[in-house]
């Protein structure tokens, strides 16, 4: 498949409004505002448009709950705060494409009645914001943007808000608050935003991705988009590959290709001399996938039938020396460090597995400890008021599903057993 | 009302639409417990120890946030339930340092409670607890003027974050830091200044906030009194509890140890401020009159017995001529005091500019949209004075206009006053006119009734030692016009008597007979005489509080859970307390054991 989104990026000046222009740029806005709303939604429906923040919820039907009868404003949010580890996709969308962004952003606007999008970008992408922040400014000069969106006599603004730095910020709800200005904190779901979000009005939150695909969607027709993938997995996907593969970075493709397709033949295969041993397919908070498991179609459906999910499409890649232990304790570091805190099993329960982690690592931990990870996992797994919670119990207990015996040998040993290049170059602790 | 039916357990409950599951629950006496839910707080939802399951939702819920609907099927005692309540528990006590014997909410503790009741038999928990102290951060703080804060006890129910946000209306509260170091904190460690900040004790369901006033004073086992009452401090009114301590003879220290709201929705919902909460001490202080004093002829005041003082103070109004007498009551004469009074005045031919009532009205700064509004009068029965005929003249800041009295008494044309000044220090309102007035000669004979040793008392020619609000059974109008009884928790403290009794008393010696032997006897004359006023109806039937010994000590526990108790039986753990130790019972000597 040709790439659709990333087709330009690697042009000096991809990301400048001439360019977008020449490119036909900004024509699935032109589209959309001579088509009626509720058509636009209708196209997106079609389509087989997924959410690509994550949780692959049908855009269409999200853009389909905003309350439309309400007297409120309503808005579009669209969720930049890209920190999921092994996740790198949307910052370059932002930084190589915003445009293509800004033209999502006033499709969704416009197929919800909304009047104003606001654009969260995470805390660290403070050069993305510039990115943004310039070529807004030229959006709005030449009418793309602002008053009077391309002489239509439709108005839409477009703010760009960036986070303070928080993961949980990328939860929708915590979002809607951090916009708001307060504690980027879950709220309790039902009402979801898209009955009441920002300032209580009703609200659809979208990822970057997602509404990066709204103008092709617009040009092409939802046909068009939904045949690029199999069923109800439709339209382009961007991959981000990481870890121990020999061209990491972010690849689309598809979602036809396989997982295996994308590790071996996209992003050329495991590093010299080494073998595959495990890949987390969707960003950390995914269960792992092992080798034999990776001839799938890389779509959210066939993902979820091996047993993970396809997430954000951060590949986590890792050969033979990898330490699963380790892996787990480093990923379980990142989701303590990364608890709001507001609710009691995940504030209380990230850090105490992390120092259960950290002591079989260690090789101080002992035979019980590993039902302890497993019992303490299980009583995060699902009492929490958002998914932190669940993907906070995933390291521990994918890595023990799947690995028990290197944590055993952990414990038997009192040492780490697995052959970790950066152990034998003598490195010896990863600081924290 | 609209309702909804559902089933909890097995049960078939009947409740209001719009309600959530864990209200249903507390209302049927379902046991489900909380810790962030509050009823005068908006849901957070953010402790999770109140998870049931639902039938038809794949995970568990939680009931705070669940509303009840019409079939819903709910239960709070599926082994996936306990076994997921019981980890929340396990979670939130894994860093709390289990201080309980030294912490000031133990025994009356939410997270004891509950543990006990629903958490898990031991902890697995193999590593150090967390600390806040160290780098500038110290765990156990001084938050605020009338608070403490230790950081180690919290659990982060933020309730005391939502109450500063919705009831008190500046946000002064808030938690910073995130996750595992979440801490709660305020504004460069300023602390809470506010009028409402007692209550944060009692939303605290943990000892992490407590008051300076109640810290290490005692023990909720060492309480087994409590006195349903309302506070008489300003004019609203409040609904309290006063808490008695028990306390050997030989004991220093006040029996009154500290005073709690008590809910009634349409008076002061869950809160109460902190002049009530914490101004109680001047009624066991030094400054109490404990017997009646007469001002000999050298001008010194000396204590004298009950029949001398008033003997001699109906000597001195007869001299004065008992027409001449004229009365300045304070607005904390209660509705059967102001009936003495009117019925001796008319008696005596008090003419009606005889009398004036004075009180207190300050400024009490508040932010401009908080829910708990504490009133500029600091007087519990302005309304009573004005139902019950008294002249009752209020200028546009709330003072009182008793200009024409004044003038009167500062011209020296009153021979013989009567001051009723029964309130805490200063309630009363400025009268040191009164007192320059005796010095200077222009007023011939003063006499005080009141608790305190106050400047105008030690001005008097004789003072009759009276009862505090906390001392007598009394009933008083707040400003919405509601008839409400406070309750006698104490004895007045030596000689001094419970303020009708004065008044029946004086009346004998000057020949009136108003023929009272107690409070309600006088109470069923007023509600007599206001038959003619709806709002008084029911007042001769009012109920006083008695000091109730707390027969089960968590019966009466939490002052804000007090309510839940009583409307939900829990699983409680052993009696650790009931009533007094039975003397008999206490061996009179100790066993020696002998030595190698």
């Amino acid at each position: 498949m040709e790439p659709i989104l990333t087709r330009y990026i690697q042009e000096s000046n991809s990301y400048t409004l001439d360019f977008f222009l020449k490119h036909e740029g900004y024509q699935g806005l032109r589209k959309a505002l001579a088509t009626q709303p509720n058509d636009i939604i209708e196209m997106v429906k079609a389509s087989g448009l997924r959410g690509r923040g994550g949780a692959g919820f049908p855009t269409g039907m999200k853009f389909q709950f905003v309350d439309k009868k309400t007297p409120k404003p309503k808005y579009i949010a669209c969720n930049a705060d890209e920190s999921e580890p092994g996740t790198f996709k949307d910052h370059v969308l932002m930084e190589r494409n915003p445009h293509l962004l800004f033209e999502g952003c006033l499709i969704g606007c416009w197929a919800i009645g909304a009047k104003m999008a606001y654009i969260y970008i995470r805390g660290e992408f403070y050069h993305v914001q510039k990115v943004l922040e310039s070529e807004l400014a030229k959006a709005y000069a030449q009418g793309y943007a602002g008053r009077n969106v391309m002489g239509s006599g439709w108005d839409c603004d477009i703010v760009i808000h960036r986070g303070a730095g928080a993961y949980e910020a990328g939860e929708e709800t915590a979002l809607i608050e951090s916009l708001e200005g307060k504690r980027a904190q879950p709220r309790i779901k039902p009402p979801f935003p898209a009955v009441q979000g920002l300032y209580d009005c009703p609200t659809a939150v979208n990822n970057v991705e997602t509404l990066c695909n709204l103008p092709c969607i617009m040009i092409n027709g939802a046909e068009w988009f939904a045949k690029l993938g199999p069923e109800k997995n439709g339209g382009p996907k961007l991959y981000c590959i990481s870890g121990h593969v020999k061209k990491p970075g972010v690849y689309e493709a598809s979602m036809n290709t396989t997982i295996k397709e994308l590790i071996f033949d996209r992003a050329g295969g495991i590093r010299e001399g080494h073998q595959l041993k495990a890949v987390i397919p969707g960003g950390s908070s995914v269960p792992i996938l092992l080798p034999d498991q990776l001839d799938i179609p890389a779509s959210f459906d066939s993902v979820q039938k091996a047993g993970s999910m396809l997430g954000s499409a951060g590949m986590i890649v890792m050969d033979e020396t990898t330490c699963m232990v380790w892996a787990a304790m480093n990923l379980m570091h990142f989701y303590k460090h990364e608890s709001c805190g507001k609710c009691t099993p995940c504030r209380e329960g990230g850090d105490w597995l992390w120092k259960i982690l950290a002591r079989i690592e260690r090789g101080e931990g002992q035979m019980r400890d590993l039902e302890l990870l497993t019992s303490i996992s299980n009583n995060i797994a699902g009492k929490t008021l958002c998914a932190f919670g669940d993907a906070e119990a995933t390291p521990p207990l994918t890595t023990l599903k799947h690995f028990r015996g290197e944590y055993e040998a952990h414990i038997r040993e009192g040492r780490c057993t697995v052959p970790a290049d950066w152990r034998a170059k003598g490195v010896a602790e990863v600081a924290h | 009302m609209e309702t909804v039916t559902l089933t909890i357990d097995g049960r078939q409950v009947t409740v209001e639409k719009g309600k959530t599951v864990l209200q249903g629950a507390i209302e049927h006496g379902i046991k489900v417990p909380y810790y962030c839910y509050h009823p005068g707080l908006e849901i957070d939802g953010s402790c999770r120890v109140c998870l049931v399951k639902i039938e038809k939702m794949p995970k568990l819920q939680t009931s705070c946030s669940t509303l009840v609907a019409e079939g819903m099927v709910v239960s709070t005692e599926a082994p996936d339930v306990v076994e997921a309540r019981a980890s929340v528990l396990e979670f939130l006590l894994i860093n709390h340092p289990l201080d309980c014997p030294v912490c000031d909410k133990g025994g009356e503790c939410p997270l004891q409670d509950f543990a006990y009741s629903f958490g898990p038999n031991e902890s697995r928990m193999e590593f150090p607890r967390r600390v806040f102290d160290g780098e500038g951060v110290k765990a156990d703080v001084d938050f605020g003027p009338t608070l403490m804060l230790n950081r180690n006890r919290c659990i982060l129910c933020t309730r005391c974050v939502r109450f500063m946000k919705e009831v008190d209306g500046d946000a002064q509260i808030n938690i910073v830091d995130r996750g595992y170091g979440s801490e709660i904190a305020t504004f460069q460690d300023e602390g809470v200044h506010s009028l409402i900040s007692g209550n944060l004790m009692d939303v605290c369901p943990v000892g992490a906030i407590t008051t300076k006033d109640y810290r290490f004073k005692s023990r909720p086992w060492d309480n087994p009194e409590a006195i349903d009452t309302i506070c008489t401090f300003c004019e609203r009114g409040c609904n309290t509890t006063a808490w008695l301590r028990a306390k050997p003879e030989w004991a220093k220290g006040a029996l009154l140890v500290r005073t709690t709201p008590r809910l009634n929705p349409d008076v002061n919902g869950y809160w109460m401020c902190d002049i009530g909460r914490f101004d109680y001490h001047w009624i066991e202080g030094d400054d109490r009159l404990h017997r009646p004093l007469v001002k000999m002829e050298a001008g010194l005041q000396q204590p004298a017995d009950w029949r001398e003082a008033t003997a001699k103070a109906a000597d001195r109004i007869t001299a004065a001529g008992t027409g001449s007498l004229r009365f300045l009551i304070s607005a904390h004469a209660s509705l059967e005091e102001l009936f003495l009074i009117g019925r001796l005045g008319s008696a005596l031919g008090t003419p009606e500019d005889g009398v004036a009532i004075s009180w207190r009205a300050r400024e009490k700064p508040q932010p401009a949209d908080t829910k708990f509004k504490v009133p500029p009068i600091d007087a519990p029965n302005v309304n009573g004075a004005r139902d019950m005929g008294f002249p009752v003249k209020a200028s546009s800041d709330g003072r009182p206009d008793i200009s024409a009295f004044r003038q009167q008494v500062e011209q020296g044309r009153v021979k013989a006053l009567f001051v009723f000044d029964p309130g805490p220090p200063g309630s009363i309102g400025d009268v040191s006119w009164v007192s320059q007035a005796r010095a200077s000669g222009k007023l011939a004979l003063l006499i005080v009734q009141g608790a305190l040793i106050t400047d105008l008392a030690r001005a008097a020619d004789i003072v009759l030692p009276g009862a505090s609000s906390f001392e007598k059974d009394a009933t008083y109008v707040n400003y919405q016009g509601r008839v409400q009884a406070a309750s006698r928790a104490l004895p007045a403290p030596g000689d001094a008597q419970e303020d009708w009794q004065i008044f029946v008393n004086l009346g004998l010696a000057l020949g009136i007979t108003l023929g009272y032997t107690d409070s309600a006897h006088v109470r069923a004359d007023v509600a007599a005489a206001m038959s003619s006023n709806a709002a008084y109806a029911g007042l001769a039937d009012l109920a006083f509080a008695r000091p109730v010994t707390a027969q089960h000590w968590l019966q009466a526990s939490n002052p804000s859970e007090r309510w839940k108790w009583d409307v939900m039986f829990q699983d409680l753990p052993p009696v650790k307390f009931a009533g007094r130790p039975d003397p008999s019972s206490i061996p009179t000597v100790i066993p020696l054991t002998e030595r190698d």
